[in-house]
């Protein structure tokens, strides 16, 4: 039952999301839904627990949802042959650059925030395990 | 008629991928190396070939499943809210540092793939591929991309940062629990996120806050990205 009402929020909020990308917005349909899902959430209009369920469901089975568009690379084999290495090199430059600028920013700026960390966040969890 | 041209229908595509998808999960929980996309999406491949089916064929039963990607998307908000409760106080901090990684990734991706001269329609495939799937995919449509070269990179990027990750990062000297959390996250989303969960819960809540926030302003920075192409 709570799934379904998740469910229901979520593909609300979608459609919500791409009625206003068609209006104009120029963000995509699907993060509009997801600005506007935070939005409800922070503000107390929808309880987490009525969409845990639902959005666990489609985060742990998101796989799945992107197996179509992976079977296309069928297709692909030219393009993919032609540019293999522009694409093996970005993928490989960026995702180097990223994981080391992240990274090594967290490292230099993470710790001044280090000691308010550890006692909220197991009141947070035991409160979270109460309801 | 031809068994094919009989079995031509949306829901055989939908039971061949649900169930492929299926016996993939089985096959991973048993051998934990094979990654799951890869067991799911060969045999699919594998048949149609055999079969002679076009892409396009399966495909109609196939977007029944992509369009759930839209939803997945919104349900991101859940991972930002609930992890980003309990990082209140570094919060600021993560999100100049996804911001910051956000705007790395898409640029060095970017401008290495048009420095090795790729056409713009690739380019613009590789822009999003640091985010999760469902964004980049979204931000690559948005572009003028190729969605299927978007998959291949984002996961491609996703099994680096699971399998190289944590090992860089040592090597950088990274040690603190979130700074290795913001940038799996951030590098290699959902995949990389789905490695850290037994490694440490503080690395995984903060590394799906990561990757869901890093989604976000991908998106906000192609679409001003989109406005000034235009």
């Amino acid at each position: 039952m709570n799934t379904l009402r998740g469910i229901a929020i979520v593909t609300g909020l979608f459609l919500l999301g791409t009625l206003l990308h068609r209006a104009g917005v120029p963000i995509p349909g699907g993060v509009l839904g997801l600005l506007l899902f935070y939005g409800a959430l922070t503000a107390g209009l929808v309880k987490l627990q009525w969409v845990e369920g639902a959005a666990n469901l489609l985060l742990r089975h998101m796989v799945l949802l992107f197996v179509p568009l992976t079977v296309g690379l069928m297709e692909m084999g030219q393009v993919l042959s032609r540019q293999a290495f522009a694409l093996t090199a970005s993928l490989v430059v960026s995702f180097l650059a990223v994981l080391l600028t992240t990274g090594l920013l967290g490292r230099w700026l993470l710790p001044f925030a280090q000691e308010a960390e550890a006692e909220p966040c197991a009141e947070q969890d035991r409160a979270e395990a109460g309801r | 008629m031809s068994l094919m041209s009989w079995l031509r229908s949306p829901a055989f595509s939908v039971f061949l991928t649900v169930g492929a998808y299926a016996v993939a999960l089985a096959l991973h929980r048993r051998w934990r190396w094979i990654p799951p996309i890869v067991a799911a999406c060969l045999p699919i491949i594998a048949l149609l070939l055999l079969m002679r089916e076009p892409y396009a064929e399966y495909d109609r039963g196939g977007n029944l499943l992509t369009w759930w990607l839209g939803p997945a998307t919104v349900a991101l908000a859940v991972p930002i809210y609930r992890n980003g409760q309990r990082l209140r106080r570094s919060l600021p901090r993560l999100l100049g540092i996804v911001f910051a990684g956000a705007v790395v990734g898409m640029t060095t991706a970017g401008l290495t793939a048009w420095l090795l001269g790729a056409p713009t329609s690739v380019v613009m495939s590789v822009v999003p591929k640091s985010v999760t799937t469902p964004i980049a995919i979204e931000v690559c449509r948005e572009l003028g991309g190729i969605p299927q070269i978007t998959i291949a990179m984002v996961i491609l990027a996703g099994v680096l940062g699971a399998t190289f990750g944590p090992m860089v990062l040592r090597l950088a000297g990274v040690r603190d629990d979130r700074a290795i959390g913001v940038a799996v996250g951030s590098s290699s989303h959902g995949i990389g996120t789905a490695s850290l969960v037994r490694r440490s819960e503080m690395q995984a809540a903060v590394s799906s806050w990561a990757m869901a926030t890093s989604g976000v302003i991908t998106s906000l920075l192609a679409a001003l990205l989109a406005l000034f192409l235009r």
